[in-house]
């Protein structure tokens, strides 16, 4: 009854196992706690636009408009989709270690920081720095976390707390380094009026941008979705994966059996990392109207490490999950910066796209909570 | 406080005080098919020390937790001096003057020892009124201590002293202490029962003292009862009470004549002079290499709290051998498993195994050097309960179902299905969550996987706890069929008749070390209980 099912998939769904019955009822449950939540969110978004003196039939359709209607709208969703995914699969990576790392959005942007610098530094010829560019994004991204990692490995200092706080350091860090022409500063007269920028990346230094029915957007899609896949193998199907979750759900277990938390741990800390470097490293080479022209600048990292860390929540700790969460994500990013030509105002469209995020979580932290309980409830009732 | 002091014939065995402070009559609690007190009469006098003694599980902290309201009763009476009182929480028996020091502390490491001690409380904090409270209670009792002491930083001795401080600083008239000495020295016990004393005497207060250690029941009491199975099976005076009768009522067991001989002869034992006794053949299977396969040398270890859980623990094995740690739980055999788990690190001493040293605390170490263990508690170290059964049972070695680094989905299903069967698991099959399997199936998971690791040495902690009795012989039968194949089996357990049953060779832990070393043939419930009431030291 259960060979369909594979003994990997079990984890994260504790219901998988008594056949299709109760998984079918699961999956209404989950689609009907969505919708209530989501329902509920516009319910009361369209409520604050009419308060505050607007008209909630046409934000909605801005919204459409700035995700998918509009010509060119579904390539640059897609385009800011791709790093979303990225963050969200580190993510998955280093709390199935059961490590919680929340400071993707400083990885992220030291990541392509460091990219940057070496991309520059480098300069060798075109398809071969970016690959470089990337790699050492990664490097860098995962080195940043890899800070976290040892304060918690060696001196016991909580991830939760480290990656936080590494976040404004790197910020700062990164703001520095566009201050000095022998960091990341462009040269006089190559950076116009403004005077925190990096040079640009030159044009064969750039991710390729296939055009598809007039929506265009980087690489970095598909790459996104090969790892996306590539990771949840890796997970499920691999030795290093089970030791990994198996870290993540029993330490003490884990010890037992040879698993040694400092090794693993700071490995999946220091994934999550550099998969969050990865994807500013993208950003910077895969450039588009979302995130700029190809060179670093101040508040790079535009949120897309914290929406990243978000999509992984909803995703349920689930790389495959995350394709379409991502994608979700990703278009409300891009179709809320429309709802400001409906003449609403910017702080309620941010209001709005909170409400939605929250949604979306809701109905995780619901079930989470109740498989929780049901989990506990038989530990102890079977003792 | 004022209790009536109506003049009425006590019952039980003290009369010095005509109403006693509390009278329990005919209490009887289960825990469905588990009988954890049956018609038990119990009568706590002022200005006494009441000792309360039987081994693990029968039944003493159930009956003290009635008193304070954390369990209620099925049947029986409560009468707190002469009235009969309903107590269905803890805030009751506070208000009816009764407190409880615990045995685990229940103290916040982060928070100062006045912190500590004003919790629970409600309204606004004075914390120069309780700093002054706890130098009151200090020097009443010669309980000294520094009321601006982080909690964290203080030795186990002085943690339980601010649950004592805590639990007077509320004035209670009847005062519960629950094996109080598990965690304290010698010193510590010492001084302890010194201040207990001055409780009782200058302020007539009941005190009731949980333990199953003879010696301080023998010497820190006034009237003992003695527990086994839920019932009241002896009750007298201390003075009338020598450490041979105590330790019989306790295991009860009849013992002849020659047994209790050979217990006055395991008195002088300790474990410097235990070459001498080194073991006896008679039907011990003899090892047949001169290595021992397990060799644990002068082990030292702290557990959590920094107190001292082996000391100068040292063990030889053979295989083929089974020997049986017996011992009142609490007195290292955790930390023995946990050493042997590679949970636990050594502060010094060595494990070998067939003479190899290996690493303690290395994450994986004994599990490689051939150690199994079926650990004490299996949702601890045991057993994932988010992942399958499948999973599971490749836990410390993944290596039968993965090739090149991948695992292998056929080969694992079919070793599952081969476990599965062998061992008799019953389960929704090899994807069933594993939380989802019940606790006899979830055990003999542990049982299958480390089995079929082919260990050369297999710790079993308490393996047929919570099992039932089809379950219990199983597992039984599987300990001695490992043995016969040369597996060495330490079989640790806080049942005697599961250690006289199946062991070649028994060792008696206490306080972390070994007190007593005998062959089957040697040992009996007398012997066994006195040196697990460290009777002997």
């Amino acid at each position: 009854m259960t060979d369909a099912t594979t003994a990997v998939d079990a984890v994260g769904s504790p219901d998988a196992q008594p056949g299709r019955t109760r998984r079918g009822a699961r999956l209404s449950e989950w689609s009907a706690l969505y919708a209530m939540s989501i329902f509920a969110a516009l319910v009361l978004s369209a409520i604050l636009v009419e308060a505050t003196g607007g008209d909630w039939r046409p934000v909605v359709s801005a919204l459409l408009d700035g995700s998918v209607r509009r010509p060119g709208r579904w390539g640059e969703t897609l385009a800011t989709a791709a790093p979303l995914l990225v963050v969200a699969l580190g993510t998955v990576i280093s709390s199935k270690a059961g490590l919680v790392n929340i400071g993707q959005e400083g990885q992220l942007y030291v990541g392509a920081a460091v990219g940057a610098y070496f991309g520059f530094l480098i300069g060798g010829p075109g398809p071969i720095n970016v690959v470089l560019i990337l790699i050492i994004g990664a490097a860098g991204g995962g080195l940043w976390a890899g800070v976290a990692a040892g304060l918690r490995y060696w001196r016991g200092v909580p991830e939760v707390l480290s990656t936080l706080l590494l976040v404004t350091v790197g910020g700062q860090a990164v703001a520095y380094s566009l201050r000095w022409e022998w960091l990341l500063l462009a040269p006089e007269g190559r950076r116009g009026n403004r005077n925190q920028v990096s040079e640009q990346l030159a044009t064969d230094n750039r991710l390729p941008r296939p055009d598809f029915f007039g929506n265009e957007f980087p690489l970095t899609v598909f790459i996104s979705v090969v790892l996306a896949v590539i990771v949840a193998f890796a997970l499920s199907r691999t030795v290093w994966g089970f030791r990994l979750r198996m870290l993540g759900r029993n330490p003490r277990a884990a010890q037992r059996s040879g698993v040694s938390e400092t090794r693993y741990g700071a490995m999946a800390l220091m994934l999550g990392g550099a998969f969050a470097g990865l994807a500013g490293a993208a950003m910077l080479t895969g450039g588009g109207f979302a995130f700029g022209n190809y060179q670093m600048v101040p508040g790079f990292s535009a949120n897309i490490g914290w929406t990243g860390l978000l999509v992984a929540l909803v995703a349920y700790e689930k790389p495959l999950a995350a394709i379409p969460v991502a994608v979700v994500f990703a278009g409300l990013r891009t179709g809320s910066s429309f709802v400001g030509s409906t003449g609403v105002e910017g702080r309620i469209t941010d209001v709005i796209s909170g409400l939605l995020v929250l949604a979306l979580l809701i109905p995780a932290a619901v079930m989470l909570l109740r498989d929780r309980r049901r989990a506990r409830a038989a530990a102890t009732e079977r003792v | 406080m004022s209790h009536s002091e109506l003049g009425d014939a006590g019952t039980g065995v003290t009369n010095s005080s005509p109403v006693p402070a509390v009278q329990l009559s005919g209490i009887a609690k289960r825990f469905g098919a588990v009988v954890a007190c049956d018609n038990v009469d119990l009568a706590l006098a002022r200005g006494r020390i009441h000792g309360l003694l039987g081994e693990n599980g029968a039944g003493k902290s159930t009956l003290m937790k009635m008193l304070i309201g954390l369990v209620l009763p099925d049947a029986g009476t409560i009468a707190i001096d002469g009235k009969t009182e309903s107590i269905h929480d803890p805030l009751t028996a506070s208000a009816l003057g009764i407190g409880m020091v615990h045995q685990h502390f229940s103290l916040v490491d982060a928070l100062a020892v006045w912190e500590n001690v004003t919790l629970g409380d409600a309204g606004r904090l004075d914390p120069n009124a309780t700093r002054n409270r706890i130098g009151e209670i200090s020097e009443q009792y010669g309980l000294v201590i520094d009321p601006d002491k982080r909690v964290g930083d203080l030795t186990a001795g002085l943690r339980q002293r601010v649950e004592i401080i805590k639990c007077l600083r509320r004035d209670p008239s009847i005062v519960i202490f629950d094996e109080p000495t598990s965690v304290l020295t010698p010193e510590e016990s010492e001084q302890l029962f010194e201040s207990l004393r001055h409780v009782v005497a200058a302020e007539n207060r009941a005190v009731v003292l949980v333990s199953h250690k003879l010696d301080e029941v023998l010497h820190a009491t006034d009237d003992i009862t003695i527990m086994r199975q839920g019932r009241v099976v002896d009750q007298r005076y201390s003075t009338d009470a020598d450490a041979p009768t105590l330790a019989r009522a306790m295991v009860g067991r009849e013992v002849s004549l020659r047994s209790e001989r050979a217990a006055l002869g395991i008195h002088s034992l300790d474990d410097t002079d235990l070459d001498d006794v080194e073991p006896v053949e008679p039907d011990t299977v003899l090892p047949a290499t001169a290595q021992p396969v397990l060799r644990i040398d002068r082990a030292v270890a702290h557990d959590a709290d920094g107190v001292v859980a082996l000391d100068e623990f040292s063990l030889e094995m053979h295989s083929g051998e089974i020997v049986g740690v017996a011992g009142v739980e609490g007195n290292g055999q955790r930390a023995l498993g946990d050493v042997l788990s590679s949970l636990l690190t050594l502060s010094s001493g060595t494990v070998a195994v067939d003479g190899a040293v290996v690493p303690t605390g290395k994450s994986g170490a004994m599990a490689e050097a051939g150690i199994g263990v079926i650990p004490e508690d299996r949702h601890d170290s045991g057993l994932v309960l988010d992942m399958t059964v499948a999973e599971n049972l490749v836990l410390v070695d993944q290596s039968r179902a993965a090739t090149r680094g991948l695992i292998d989905q056929r080969r694992l299903h079919a070793f599952t299905e081969e476990m599965i069967e062998q061992f008799n698991i019953s389960c929704g099959g090899p994807t069933a969550p594993m939380w989802s399997v019940s606790g006899g199936n979830q055990q003999r998971v542990v049982l299958a996987r480390e089995l079929s690791q082919e260990p050369k040495i297999l710790v079993a902690a308490q393996p047929t706890r919570g099992l039932d009795v089809g379950a219990i012989e199983y597992m039984s039968h599987r300990l001695e069929t490992a043995a016969a194949s040369g597996v060495a089996v330490l079989l640790i357990s806080s049942e005697l008749e599961e250690i006289l049953e199946l062991s070649h060779r028994i060792i008696v832990m206490h306080s972390g070390r070994i007190v007593g070393e005998m062959s089957r043939a040697e040992a009996n419930f007398e012997t066994l209980g006195l040196l697990m009431g460290g009777a002997a030291a």
